[in-house]
């Protein structure tokens, strides 16, 4: 009789539990901002502070990662490319983790070296790859970050680097793999990749589509991501 | 950092914690004048009352409650707030649900929850620098003045180029609102070659749909449907196109297409729900009647025509199997809220009662049936208003079935009257009569009508309005007819036209003056009375 009411699938309950997470952590970062604001000053610091705002930070990212990991599986990850001034987009990115930045004592600085100071791509997929990719680069960095906008050809160039130890040599020559979703030992890190690959490749212009790069070195001489959006 | 002191700010959140700590963070970044508002409700009343500079807007406020998208679609179209006011919109998840939705009326930024002060301290800075850009623009669109918004688009992309992307969704809607189609579609189809979006998609093919040039449209959306297959409105307009060209089929598809994507549409399942029962799919017709009613209840686009059609629909469904308990009520609800809440509305009201009438009698119950006849039968003789054409068909037909024969064709002769110049309705008066009466009584008028629209295209104003005058004494409730014999007079009577004309224009005008706001000459009718009576 009733159409709608189908089995559920698994990848669908999985999407529901982790909207709710995310709602539910929402509500726990919010609770710890406000307990911490009535705490005295000297109390405010610490570095338990710091692990608990990087790691609900970490958490948002993973969460918001699995529902695009869903959203792409079930073919609705939708892309709205639009203009977005570069300047506010990385200022953006780097201020919803100023408080993991300020607690880990890194010096995280930008550049544009862009001709125009537009770049054209959805804002919020290219958000959450940057996102993802920062969370990892303050994890692993030791003083610094750096993120740089650049045109190569006719393709814009995101990067993030850090002045950490950089990825393992076993990544960086299995990069492909990585990006193509291949089963690995190494948790979150290759499905990160993964996401961030699809979402590169969403972007296509004239039969070019995006892509990642991972390697070591830069200006930090650490990890360095590079996402291409044609 | 920005002065914010003298700025003033609303926060709607149905979350009290949420605006109290929204509220810190905005006194800690400077802010004095801070209003809060927990549903859209009353932050519409606010904006009523006072002019905002910055919003923040959550989306989800609760089911049954209106959504941010849907106050901000109020604030838009109710003009209550300045394009300068910066809105941002607050989701708790991700956005691109809420993006699919909102192609028409874009918040200017999304900010995701959790958010910090020095994030929404960043966001509400840039985009004070952008609205500042802007500025210009924004105060021309204010202000209604499409010319003045190229005009301000083309000083900013001389002044900065680098920001000329920025420009161009305003100037292509102004040139839609200045009607230079020819330019609009040059431009449309530089951007699409250049960096496609979604929206120059849905300006191209809505601009070739209205020149007829449906073909080509189709193409357009094809074309746009690859590139972003699951933007809902792109389905919409491939549905408008499909629907002209007679494939009603294909287009119940692609609505039903966009409703899977983002059901929380009230017009879209309207329409939906009534190509189904166009296409007699009658379930299909009822589930998505029933959404826009449902939906219908917290939104601006709330319409009575889909309570009538979503009884028109459970009725068709049952034709011959009388009505189940459960459907009566449903039916009672949904006809009894149109009676309740259009009181002015002497149509609805009539059509109301004689759905419910018709229902009663497929339920088995022709006496109270008769009597609920008998009172619209009633309302309909006072009735100075006309039906649109195709409540006059339903109208007709009911009261046939009723057992009305009389009655059903003196609608029906009303109909002809009103609208008897369209070949297509016609056709449909056609199969509900074949009194010669109602058939034949048009043709002369019809006909004069036709040979004064040549005249007065070939500029023989004088000959055309003399068959605009014979043919609106034939049938001087034509609304074709009406409009055309002001229009001549009104361009014979040039600047200042004299006194005895201006009475002839408002006698033609006001013989017509029942039209229904969703007749598709209503625009040119008003536009007509605006001349014509100042107001």
């Amino acid at each position: 009789m009733n159409q709608d009411n189908q089995g559920l699938d698994f990848s669908t309950v999985i999407a529901s539990t982790v909207h709710d997470l995310k709602n539910s952590l929402s509500a726990l970062t919010h609770a710890h901002s406000q307990w911490l604001a009535r705490l005295p000053e000297e109390l405010r610091g610490g570095t338990e502070q710091g692990v608990v705002e990087h790691e609900l930070s970490h958490l948002n990212g993973m969460l918001v990662q699995l529902l695009g990991l869903y959203k792409l599986g079930v073919n609705q990850l939708p892309i709205c490319p639009d203009y977005h001034e570069l300047d506010d987009f990385i200022e953006a990115q780097l201020a919803a983790q100023e408080d993991v930045i300020k607690h880990r004592d890194i010096l995280a600085t930008w550049r544009i070296e862009t001709e125009s100071p537009l770049g054209f791509f959805d804002r919020e997929l290219v958000a959450s790859v940057v996102a993802n990719v920062l969370t990892n680069a303050i994890r692993y960095a030791g003083h610094a970050l750096l993120i740089s906008i650049e045109e190569e050809g006719e393709q814009l160039v995101i990067s993030v680097n850090d002045d950490g130890a950089g990825y393992p040599q076993r990544m960086l020559e299995r990069q492909h793999d990585y990006v193509q979703g291949i089963d690995s030992q190494s948790g979150s890190t290759g499905l990160g990749l993964y996401f961030a690959a699809r979402i590169a490749a969403l972007h296509e212009r004239n039969g070019v589509r995006g892509r990642i790069e991972i390697a070591n070195g830069g200006t930090l001489g650490g990890g360095l991501f590079r996402l291409y959006l044609p | 950092m920005l002065q914010y002191g003298q700025k003033s700010f609303l926060i709607v959140d149905d979350f009290t914690d949420f605006r109290t700590s929204t509220r810190s963070m905005l006194r800690e970044l400077g802010v004095r004048d801070v209003d809060t508002a927990d549903s859209g409700e009353q932050a519409l009343r606010m904006c009523g009352q006072k002019r905002y500079d910055f919003i923040l807007q959550d989306f989800h406020l609760g089911d049954g409650k209106k959504n941010g998208q849907q106050v901000l679609e109020d604030l838009i179209l109710d003009k209550l707030i300045s394009h300068e006011c910066v809105f941002i919109m607050v989701t708790a998840e991700s956005s691109q649900a809420i993006v699919l939705s909102a192609i028409e009326h874009e918040p200017d930024a999304y900010l995701t929850k959790p958010f910090n002060r020095v994030g929404l301290a960043q966001r509400l800075e840039k985009l004070t620098q952008r609205k500042t850009l802007l500025k210009p623009i924004l105060q021309a669109l204010d202000r209604s003045r499409p010319a003045e918004v190229l005009a301000a688009c083309a000083e900013l992309c001389k002044k900065d180029p680098r920001f000329a992307p920025l420009c161009l969704r305003y100037r292509a809607d102004a040139l839609r609102d200045l009607n230079r189609f020819d330019e609009l579609e040059k431009f449309l189809k530089n951007i699409l070659a250049s960096r496609p979006q979604p929206w120059a998609y849905a300006a191209l093919g809505s601009l070739l749909h209205k020149r007829g040039q449906n073909a080509q449209a189709q193409g357009v959306y094809e074309q746009a449907l690859k590139a972003f297959p699951i933007m809902p409105n792109l389905y919409d307009g491939m549905a408008d196109v499909l629907v002209a060209q007679g494939e009603t089929k294909r287009a119940q598809h692609m609505l039903e297409e966009a409703v899977r994507l983002s059901p929380l549409a009230v017009r879209r399942q309207a329409a939906l729900g009534k190509l189904a029962l166009d296409n007699a799919d009658f379930e299909s017709a009822s589930k998505a009647y029933r959404h826009a009613v449902n939906q219908g209840q917290s939104s601006r686009y709330k319409d009575a025509e889909s309570n009538l059609g979503l009884v028109q629909a459970l009725m068709s469904k049952n034709t011959g199997n009388g009505l189940d308990a459960r459907t009566r009520v449903e039916i009672n609800t949904v006809l009894s809220e149109v009676a309740k809440e259009n009181v002015e509305d002497q149509g609805l009201q009539v059509r109301a009662r004689l759905m419910k009438a018709a229902s009663l009698q497929q339920a088995g119950d022709p006496d109270t049936a008769a009597k609920l006849t008998e009172q619209a039968m009633l309302r309909l003789e006072k009735m100075d208003q006309f039906f649109s054409v195709e409540a006059a068909l339903t109208v007709a037909k009911q009261l046939q079935q009723l057992g009305q024969d009389a009655a059903g064709t003196s609608i029906l002769k009303g109909c002809v009257e009103t609208y008897g110049d369209d070949p297509k309705v016609m056709q449909s008066v056609a199969k509900l009569t074949d009194d010669p009466l109602v058939l034949g009584a048009v043709t002369e008028a019809v006909d004069l009508n036709r040979q004064g629209v040549r005249s007065y295209q070939g500029g023989q104003l004088n000959e055309a309005l003399g068959m605009f005058r014979k043919a609106l004494s034939l049938q001087p409730k034509n609304i074709s007819i009406a409009l055309n014999t002001a229009q001549a007079l009104l361009r014979i009577g040039g600047e200042t036209p004299p006194p005895a004309l201006m009475q002839e224009c408002r006698d033609c005008l006001t013989s017509v003056a029942g039209i229904p706001a969703s007749d598709s000459r209503y625009d040119r009718y008003r536009k007509l009375h605006i001349r014509v009576f100042g107001a």
